[in-house]
Parts: structure tokens; sequence; C-alpha cells
């Protein structure tokens, strides 16, 4: 028995570009399940990364409601979905989104300034996100000193230092090479299957969409199709 | 915060030591221009409310004859009197610049208190015709190196000996300050042996001040009155004011200089305000990209705000404290370079909290409109900006 960790409810998302108004979603409705791996599919245009900053909380839709992690995200300021956020979404970024001038082990210990925890407590834990990344001896590099896999297995520990209920990866394996992507996408798998977190993954790559558990596509801002993949594994 | 705000600082390392310098150079110059005013002041401060000054109503410049003094004693309520006139000689060569006076000695030291000699002294300057007494800092000026005994020969630009040669004064004591508006690098030589030694070319010296104090009690604005009423049908009109203001007015024949110091000091400020706000800005553009990468993590505005705030209050900071530092340990190397103008430099407290409040408004108001756009800009616009 699965509950919905996800679920929206006639939204409708548009933008004004160039004096014109491009409706981006279209009174999309969709419901995902906690502790799914998703993957979200669509030609350019179709609305997957707007869906995927609505989800989380970045931005607010035009109309209709979202349910994520239990709160209606309509509800809710600027300072309540900012706190919002802290408590319940990771983040990973196609560019990673690491901050330049901190280490590794500072960018992951960032999220967790927000908690109540001690400094010793909260180097504990990016430690060991950094180890679950694999990534704990690279914890004192900087950025630009890390390869493009490691920085996204960076931001991916990050995202998960203040263990949150959803993880929303957009594009996480786009500017990466096949092997780091591997890596990366093994890495998702794991925290879906171990940590039972549920993932929102937006991709155009058709083969990191096949790790996710269900693939969402959408077409012109509606719902499309879903197809549910063999249970993830990490390969 | 300070972390964060710290290497942001330093990952543009030459941008912010420059701006660093920059508020540095100018908190250093602002501190200087105000210990200025504040020294020019505190002649004016000290001045005391009992003595009173004489002076032609044309100008410093002119001289009253000697024939006042005695109309001045008779007004109801002066205590005593003496004359003052300044000699403007030099020391071997003009650019050995120092203050000397003929004075009249007999009421020197009961009317200036603040000037301090020993008994010994004061006796061997009344009783030595060509004698003087000098400032201590005079004395120790290494140039000089006078000491009680020494015969020093002034050549008298204003007023050249009738012989053609220097005037020889002696030394015969040493006095020391006990306030700002006496000066220790001042000369004071007997009035008598001036007078005496002009008129045997047949000159006849006129008065440059006369000073005198008022009798306990006395009214004073009502002797500055009768003083002033006394010589208004000539042959020489006289203008009578308290020492404070005398002081004022001496300082104001240099130009009104604490509003033009005013000026520059708000000058600079406006000008090192624009860099600073530059640099923020500079800055805050370069950050866009991680503001927006704070939101999505869960920081809100006003975090976004302190980030970009705190970062520009440690850029001031770190230069102002700079300057601070620069002005206490040049202090010492100024005042003996304006030695000869001031007897003493004062960077008063006041001017150093002054400073420290500015470097806190300057880092204020430089983060203010970058941090301001940072706390406003939603998150998905500010993750779309490029780095």
């Amino acid at each position: 028995m699965t509950n919905a960790m996800i679920r929206v409810k006639n939204v409708t998302k548009s933008y004004s570009r160039g004096g014109e108004t491009l409706k981006v979603l279209n009174g999309l409705n969709l419901e995902m399940d906690e502790g799914r791996f998703y993957a979200l599919m669509g030609p350019s245009g179709s609305g997957k990364t707007t869906l995927l900053n609505l989800v989380g909380g970045l931005d607010h839709p035009d109309s209709g409601d979202l349910f994520v992690a239990g709160a209606n995200l309509s509800d809710l300021d600027g300072a309540e979905l900012a706190r919002w956020r802290a408590d319940n979404v990771g983040f990973v970024f196609q560019g990673f989104n690491l901050i330049p001038v901190l280490s590794a082990r500072e960018n992951v210990e960032l999220p967790l300034s927000l908690t109540g925890l001690s400094r010793a407590e909260r180097k504990k834990h990016a430690e060991y996100a950094l180890e679950l990344v694999g990534l704990k001896d690279r914890m004192n590099h900087r950025p630009k000193q890390l390869s493009g896999g490691q920085e996204q297995r960076v931001a991916i520990a990050r995202a998960l230092a203040t263990d949150p209920k959803v993880l929303l990866a957009d594009e996480p394996t786009g500017d990466l090479d096949r092997k780091s992507a591997e890596q990366v996408l093994d890495l998702l798998v794991r925290l879906n299957q171990e940590f039972k977190k549920t993932i929102l993954m937006v991709t155009h790559d058709p083969h990191a969409a096949d790790r996710a558990q269900s693939i969402v596509h959408l077409e012109k801002g509606e719902l499309g199709r879903i197809e549910h993949n063999a249970p993830a594994a990490a390969k | 915060m300070l972390k964060l705000a710290w290497r942001n600082l330093i990952a543009h390392p030459i941008r912010s030591i420059l701006t660093s310098a920059s508020v540095c150079i100018a908190i250093l110059l602002l501190c200087l221009l105000r210990s200025i005013v504040t020294t020019l002041d505190a002649g004016i401060e000290a001045a005391s409310a009992t003595r009173l000054i004489v002076m032609s109503s044309i100008s410093l410049f002119v001289d009253m004859p000697v024939s006042y003094q005695q109309r001045i004693e008779q007004v109801d309520g002066v205590d005593v009197i003496g004359k003052w006139q300044w000699f403007g000689g030099y020391y071997q060569n003009p650019r050995n610049f120092f203050a000397q006076f003929a004075v009249d000695p007999e009421h020197l030291f009961d009317m200036y208190p603040e000037c301090q000699l020993d008994e010994e002294a004061k006796q061997r300057f009344l009783s030595t015709r060509n004698g003087c007494i000098i400032g201590r800092k005079l004395a120790d000026d290494p140039n000089f190196a006078w000491k009680v005994g020494d015969k020093i020969p002034l050549v008298g630009a204003l007023f050249p000996h009738p012989d053609g040669g220097a005037w020889e004064f002696e030394v015969c004591g040493v006095y020391t300050s006990s306030a700002a508006n006496f000066d220790e690098r001042t000369m004071m030589f007997q009035w008598k042996f001036f007078e005496e030694t002009l008129r045997t070319s047949g000159q006849d010296p006129g008065v440059g001040v006369f000073v005198f104090r008022c009798e306990p009690g006395a009214n004073v604005e009502r002797i500055m009155g009768e003083v002033t009423a006394m010589f208004e049908n000539g042959p020489m009109s006289v203008r009578c004011a308290p020492e404070s203001e005398f002081q004022r007015m001496f300082i104001s024949m240099m130009g009104d200089i604490p509003m033009l110091l005013g000026w520059i000091g708000t000058a600079v400020f406006v000008a090192l305000l624009l860099g600073c706000v530059n640099t923020m800005l500079m800055a805050g553009r370069e950050q866009v990209r991680d503001i927006g990468i704070y939101k999505a993590l869960g920081f809100d505005d006003v975090t976004a705000f302190r980030v970009l705030v705190t970062q520009s209050l440690l850029l001031c900071v770190i230069g102002g404290a700079a300057g601070i530092g620069l002005t206490l340990a040049l202090k010492p190397g100024i005042a003996a370079a304006i030695a000869a103008m001031f007897p003493v430099f004062i960077v008063a407290d006041e001017t150093l909290i002054f400073a420290a409040v500015l470097i806190v408004l300057l880092g204020l108001a430089a983060g203010i409109v970058p941090a301001w756009r940072a706390s406003r800009m939603k998150p998905i616009e500010a993750l779309r900006a490029e780095h």
C-alpha cells in the first residue's frame, strides 16, 4: 500500500515572453507515490522542468493545487515555502550548482545550517553523505578541483544531507559522460531502493529513464502515457 | 555567513584588495582632516575666558600705538595688560621658521599660568636686557638644540637690526605649556630691549596686540565695549575680543578651514561610496546563481540579503580598520611634520568613533542595493543566471 507523495490537481502555468503568453502546463493532473523513482520525459517545451520547479516549490502555479509531502504548496507564502523546501526537498541540477567558493564538505553542510544541528553534527552528517556518494576522500576539494561526475555526486550528497522526502533531479546526467552518468544513476537508484526516497527526474535520455520505476510522458503541458518498468536496480 | 562572505571576497583578491585599500586611504584622509579641525579647535577651546585681546580693527598686521596701553589700563575692571609684537625673524636661514614675540615680561606669567617656568629662570628673564625664553619643543628641536645661556642670533625680517646685523638674544629659560593654546615652539623676549634697539635708529615700534586680564567678577561685555568705543575716533580704531574669538579670527585668516575640510571629506566619502557600490554591484551580479542555490536549498530572502550585506560590511570594515590603524600609526610622524604650525596634533576618540560609524554606514550603503535585488529575486530566475 503506497500513499501519494506528489499530487498535481488541475495545475496550469503560463509564461509571458515578448508580449506573448505561452501556456506551459494546461490543467495537469498527476499522482506520484511515495518511495518510487519517476522519470519525467517529453519533448522540449512540454513542461517537464516547469512541473519539477512547481513540485519543488521554486515557482507558483497560475491555478490548481499541488500537494507535496503533505503540504498544499498554494497555501504557503515565500518564507514558508523556503522553510518547506529546506525540510522536504533536495534538488539535483543539470549544471550541478555547487557554491564555487566552498569545499565539497562545506557545500553539503550548507543546507544543514538550516537545521538545529551543532557544527560538529553538521560536519558528521556532511561527511556521511559524502561517504555515501563515494567522495569522502574529496571532501576538502573545491568544485573546480572535481570532475563533472564528482561534482554531481557532491550535489546529490547535498540534496540528501537533510534527509528530504523528495529528490528532484533536472537532467542530472545531461552534462556528464556515459561512465559518470551511470554512476549518478546508480546512486539515484540506490537512494530510492535503500533509503526509500521519492525521486522525480527530468530527462531526455531514454537510457536514464529506463533506470526509473515509472516513466511519465508530458506532451504540450498535458499528461501523456505512463510506463512502468521492471523494478529498478543498480546495474 | 561570515565565512561565505570572506570566501566570496577572496575569490576576487585583486578587486577586494583594491577596494579595501581605497577604503583604507579614504578613512585615513578623513581621520586626518577631522584631526586638523580638532587641532585648530583645541586652541580655541583652551583659550581663557578672562583674557581679552585688543587688535587693530583693520587687520592683525596693522600696528597700534604704544600709548594705547595706558588708556586701556584706566578702564574700570582691567587688571593687568601686556604688549605683544610679532617679530618675524629667522635663525641663519629663512627655512628655520618659528614664532617670536616681543612681550612685556612683568605680567606674562600671571596672565598665562599655562606657561610654566621655574622661578629662577623667570628672574633671569626679567633681569636680562636681551633675555628670552623658549618653549620645550623648540629647545628640543635638533635643528637648534638650544639650552639656557645660549646666544641666539636672529635676522629681523620685519624689524632689521639698526646696525645691519643680527639681533642677539640670550636664552634665560625653557618653558613648558599645560594647555593646547600655548605653543611650546615659541620664543618670547623683552619688549624693552626691542623698543630701545629700534629707537636708536629713530624707529618707534607699534604694538601687534594688547592682551589684558579682567579683574575677578568684572563685566567683560562692558569692558570690551568701553575699550572699543575709546578708540572709535582714532587715530587707530580697535577691536576687542575674548581670546577664543581672537583664535577663531586667526584661524579664519587662512580661510574657512573647517568648511573647506568638510567639503573635501564629503567629496572623498561620496567617491568612496560610488567605488564600493560599483564593487558590490559586480559581486551581486556574479553571485546571482549562488543566491538561486541558497533559495532552492531553503534559505529565505533575508538570508540572501544578509549574504551580500555581510560581504560589503566585511570589505569596508577590513579597509576601514586598516585606515584607522594607519591614522594612529602615522600620528607621531604627522605631529612632528606640522609642529612648526600646530603645537599639538590631536586624533580625538570622537574622530575614531566617527570613522568607525562611517565605515559601517558605508558597508551598509554599498551592499544594500545588490542585497535588496538578491532578496527580491525569484529562485527560478536566479538559477537561470549564467556564472
